[in-house]
């Protein structure tokens, strides 16, 4: 699989690390954590994940793919795109 | 048959990596170091100095012929837009020429370097051998020069000779 980086182009997905979903946001206190941290939505379709270019411009960017087809939609910078 | 590669390691460059402050685009920090920056994997040199494009706001500048003291100078020049670390002894640069050069990084790196789309001026920060690498074009005869952690820099120059070998 390859993954476009909005600096680099597009790349083999090993030089990536892979996160996760990248809709999840840390809750100020404590309620909410356990959900943070744990829990995860499965979704059959489109997901936006964030991955870390680690060999190559060391960014965190935000992918949009499809988990049915693998079908990569687009991704954006995750500093851009306020994940 | 065997193609041929010449390579070697540059010696006495000084570098350094360049990460703009939060909110400084690529003309403030090229503005103040003469060179017409931009967030692209491209090269920009004015003569005096090189940068090459590592990431978003990120460069790896190089003085092919320094004076003592070049990064203390690009801190100075920086000062406020940027934060500069000295990495003259962190990076080897190695050089490939030859009609061999692009052969012996086609196995290597899962990049296109095919001339239309890579050509003098283009950058790529990847992975060769598992061993961080950034490659960059001089010219088209080909020449790119190679920098990886110079820790690694026998790794990399046994993946060069046994590659050299094998064309």
């Amino acid at each position: 699989m390859r993954l476009p980086c909005p600096y680099c182009g597009d790349r083999d997905a090993q030089e990536f690390s892979y996160r996760g979903d990248a809709g999840p946001r840390r809750p100020e206190g404590e309620d909410g954590l356990f959900d943070y941290v744990y829990l995860r939505d499965n979704p059959a379709g489109p997901i936006r994940e964030l991955w870390y270019h680690a060999n190559g411009c060391r960014n965190w960017i935000v992918v949009t793919r499809d988990t049915r087809t693998h079908e990569v939609h687009g991704s954006s910078l995750a500093r851009e795109s306020g994940a | 048959m065997a193609e041929h590669l010449i390579h070697s390691e540059q010696e006495g460059w000084a570098l350094a990596t360049v990460m703009a402050r939060r909110a400084v685009g690529p003309a403030a920090v090229g503005a103040a170091l003469e060179l017409e920056l931009r967030d692209e994997p491209v090269a920009v040199s004015n003569g005096a100095i090189r940068a090459i494009g590592t990431g978003p706001g990120a460069w790896l500048v190089i003085d092919t012929e320094p004076d003592h003291g070049f990064a203390d100078a690009l801190q100075d020049r920086l000062e406020g837009l940027a934060s500069v670390s000295d990495q003259s002894s962190g990076y080897a640069v190695f050089r490939l020429s030859g009609a061999g050069a692009r052969t012996a990084l086609q196995r290597g790196a899962a990049i296109d370097f095919h001339p239309d789309v890579f050509a003098p001026g283009s950058v790529a920060t990847t992975a060769i051998a598992h061993i961080g690498a950034i490659v960059w074009q001089v010219d088209d005869s080909p020449t790119y020069d190679v920098a990886v952690f110079r820790s690694l820099s026998g790794s990399f120059r046994h993946w060069l000779e046994e590659t050299a070998a094998a064309l």
